[in-house]
């Protein structure tokens, strides 16, 4: 009895405190205020407020976590709508995620190995460009972290939508294609709202990307991001 | 009606995913179930078997809220404050210094490949392709 009063009152906060941060980020209209800080964030402070909640957050996680998988299923749907302007530019389209994607899979091994985070850090900020649901999955197969891959993945959308179209001018990427192309690959869903914002070309370019960087990586991360990291971790 | 129609677009959007599990699972393939899935859903609705119209509002309300999902996940870094506060500016450099790597990559690449081949396509029709 009171283990369901207290399941469905984190259930309550949960999609509460992520409602609140969909309104925030639409009245100020930044990608900065996002709505899984703000959530997180508010749940985090409600589990520490209340001694009782952390126990029964398990089960509210795993409520709301079975969604992940319908959800990601689900993507299909948008990458399907964006059919024609795959097939238009399939070449462009695949040769750009795929290299865009291993840079960045390699520039993490590299700064990483440099900085020496070590390898369950690396691991999770290899796939920090995958959509959160496919870079949990990996981080899962691998042995990865999943809450520091969820928080990475997040802050990489950021980053990019807000940083991207403008480092994109600055080494002087101007082709519409390109430009949704290279935000899709490394900020997925949160850089294709953003692509969005900058035109039509732009954001449907950035949503094949998401959607091809997600299948390519959930395709080859499994075996690639090991080889890579075993690269490193020789003497 | 409406609660009972995305209900079921929803349940039939977690058998996919199921199918999808159940395949990485029985051929034991280090693919996640998930990616099977929708690769499955793909195939289906590109040669017809699924009308777009069955799925598109439980699939669009799914993916509308996907960040939702994985609150719950994130709430987990509450165990891990300590990695965070040590690591995080180390995590920051190789984070923003990978994505813009990443960026110029593809958008160098792109670029190249579309002087190349000059091909006149305007990509219309995506306003609407991911709201």
């Amino acid at each position: 009895m009171r283990a369901a009063e207290g399941f469905l009152w984190m259930l309550a906060v949960t999609v509460g405190a992520y409602v609140l941060g969909r309104w925030l980020q639409r009245k100020t209209g930044s990608a900065l205020v996002n709505p899984v800080f703000i959530g997180s964030g508010i749940v985090i402070a409600a589990l520490l407020l209340s001694r009782q909640g952390i126990q029964d957050y398990s089960a509210c996680r795993q409520a709301v976590t079975a969604f992940l998988g319908p959800a990601t299923v689900a993507l299909a749907v948008p990458l399907y709508r964006n059919r024609q302007a795959l097939a238009t530019r399939f070449a462009e389209a695949v040769v750009g995620v795929a290299t865009g994607s291993l840079a960045t899979i390699v520039a993490v091994v590299v700064f990483g190995h440099w900085l020496s985070i070590g390898p369950v850090l690396e691991l999770s900020l290899s796939l920090k460009s995958v959509t959160a649901p496919i870079a949990l999955e990996i981080a899962r197969i691998l042995g990865g972290n999943p809450p520091l891959t969820a928080i990475l993945v997040v802050t990489t959308g950021i980053t990019g939508a807000i940083v991207g179209p403008g480092f994109l001018s600055l080494v002087r990427v101007h082709d519409p294609v390109a430009r949704g192309l290279a935000v899709g690959t490394t900020s997925h869903a949160i850089g294709t709202a953003a692509m969005l914002q900058e035109g039509e070309t732009q954001g449907a370019m950035a949503g094949v990307a998401f959607s091809l960087n997600a299948v390519l990586m959930g395709l080859l991360a499994p075996l690639l991001i090991p080889w890579l990291l075993s690269l490193v971790a020789q003497p | 009606m409406r609660f009972f129609r995305l209900a079921a677009q929803i349940s039939a959007l977690a058998g996919i995913f199921r199918l999808g599990s159940l395949i990485a699972e029985r051929l034991h393939l280090p693919v996640p179930g998930n990616v099977l899935g929708m690769l499955v859903l793909f195939a289906l609705l590109y040669c017809g078997v699924i009308k777009e119209t069955w799925i598109a509002d439980g699939a669009g309300l799914l993916t509308r809220h996907l960040s939702l999902f994985f609150i719950p996940i994130v709430v987990g870094l509450m165990d891990w404050t300590g990695l965070l506060i040590v690591s995080g500016p180390q995590l920051l450099i190789v984070l923003v210094g990978s994505s813009l790597a990443g960026l110029f990559v593809t958008g160098r690449v792109v670029q190249l490949l579309a002087r190349k081949t000059a091909r006149v396509a305007p990509a219309r029709r995506q306003a609407e392709a991911k709201s």
